[in-house]
């Protein structure tokens, strides 16, 4: 039984040559492609072109850089979202009327849109008007131009 | 131009690498038909095989400044492995594109495959298999198994060329090998 495998396994082999022989080009064919028109500008062609795509590596690696970029960006949008989100249900809390967010500043003011919350924040510390501050500027023009 | 002094392959190889483009034109005419001779064992189309002298020739390039050849031979063996690794890439690719293809053979040529099988395991001088069978039989290798067995078989390289060659170590070969006439034999036994 283990002579006919193996006599099996031999004629299988013998024919497995064959094939991969019957595969390969003929002798003409090889002669043919290796003297082929223009093969060795084609060569240079080709390491030219290496060449460029290696000095534009930048360039090519960008989609890579951005296809790992953009998950990071996703997620530190969504937390900035969920901070707004947050920090903006906590401003309409009733409590939250006049608070100070920092550097003496109200939020009032940084949230006011008709004026610069800087100048809010100085006209209700100081408890000048508009028109206040306006007097002020223009005395102190007068008086710099009599020096 | 060289052809008159007849300069060696690794004084070639060092003007080549220091930005000669006479000597790598002179290497490149000197060893194409080397190179084709390989790449013909795997392809049988001239475009097949003017792709992989193409593709060694460019990997040799870049990779001139790693050649340390110290004896004559030294630099055929390095371009045979370039290019070994050239059709084995090639191969790897070809078989991607036609996996999706891996159709049976249609029953006359089941019958035409099988009557030249018969005839060329009893007779290998007058065997004649048709080449277009033979190719699409062989796409149900592996791009390995088929690299192991065309150089063991056709070529004829000892298993350590073959390690050398592909840089896998010899019991890689060796197990490969035995793998790729079992998968070889699986295939054929349909037809014989």
């Amino acid at each position: 039984m283990f002579k006919r495998n193996s006599q099996n396994d031999e004629h299988l082999d013998r024919a497995g040559k064959i094939v991969l022989r019957a595969a390969a080009a003929d002798e003409q064919e090889i002669e043919r492609a290796a003297a082929a028109p223009f093969l060795f500008t084609r060569v240079r062609a080709r390491i030219a072109e290496q060449l460029r795509e290696n000095e534009s590596g930048g360039w090519q690696s960008l989609p890579l850089i951005a296809w790992r970029a953009i998950p990071a960006m996703a997620l530190v949008a969504s937390i900035a979202g969920g901070l707004m989100l947050w920090s903006g249900s906590s401003a309409n809390a009733p409590s939250a009327a006049i608070t100070t967010v920092g550097f003496g500043m109200y939020e009032d003011a940084l949230t006011d849109t008709n004026d610069p919350g800087v100048e809010q924040t100085v006209l209700s510390r100081n408890n000048l008007s508009h028109e206040d501050v306006f007097d002020m500027v223009i005395e102190r023009g007068v008086v710099e131009n009599k020096k | 131009m060289y052809p008159a002094t007849e300069p060696t392959d690794d004084v070639l190889v060092a003007a080549a690498a220091a930005g000669d483009e006479a000597a790598f034109e002179a290497l490149f005419n000197r060893h194409r038909r080397q190179v084709a001779r390989i790449a013909g064992r795997f392809f049988a189309q001239r475009e097949q095989i003017e792709e992989i002298i193409q593709d060694a020739f460019t990997k040799l390039y870049f990779a001139l400044h790693t050649y340390h050849g110290t004896h004559e031979a030294s630099f055929k063996a390095w371009l045979a492995q370039i290019t070994v690794n050239a059709c084995y890439d090639q191969l790897r690719r070809v078989r991607r594109r036609s996996e999706q293809n891996l159709g049976e053979l249609t029953e006359t040529e089941t019958k035409d495959f099988s009557s030249q099988l018969r005839v060329a395991a009893s007779d290998v001088e007058t065997a004649l298999v048709s080449r277009d069978l033979a190719l699409k039989l062989l796409t149900r290798l592996s791009a390995e198994d088929r690299l192991v067995l065309t150089l063991l078989d056709v070529e004829g390289f000892s298993v350590a060329e073959i390690a050398e060659m592909t840089s896998w170590s010899i019991s890689k070969v060796k197990v490969r090998a035995h793998r790729a006439r079992a998968h070889l034999r699986k295939v054929l036994c349909k037809y014989v």
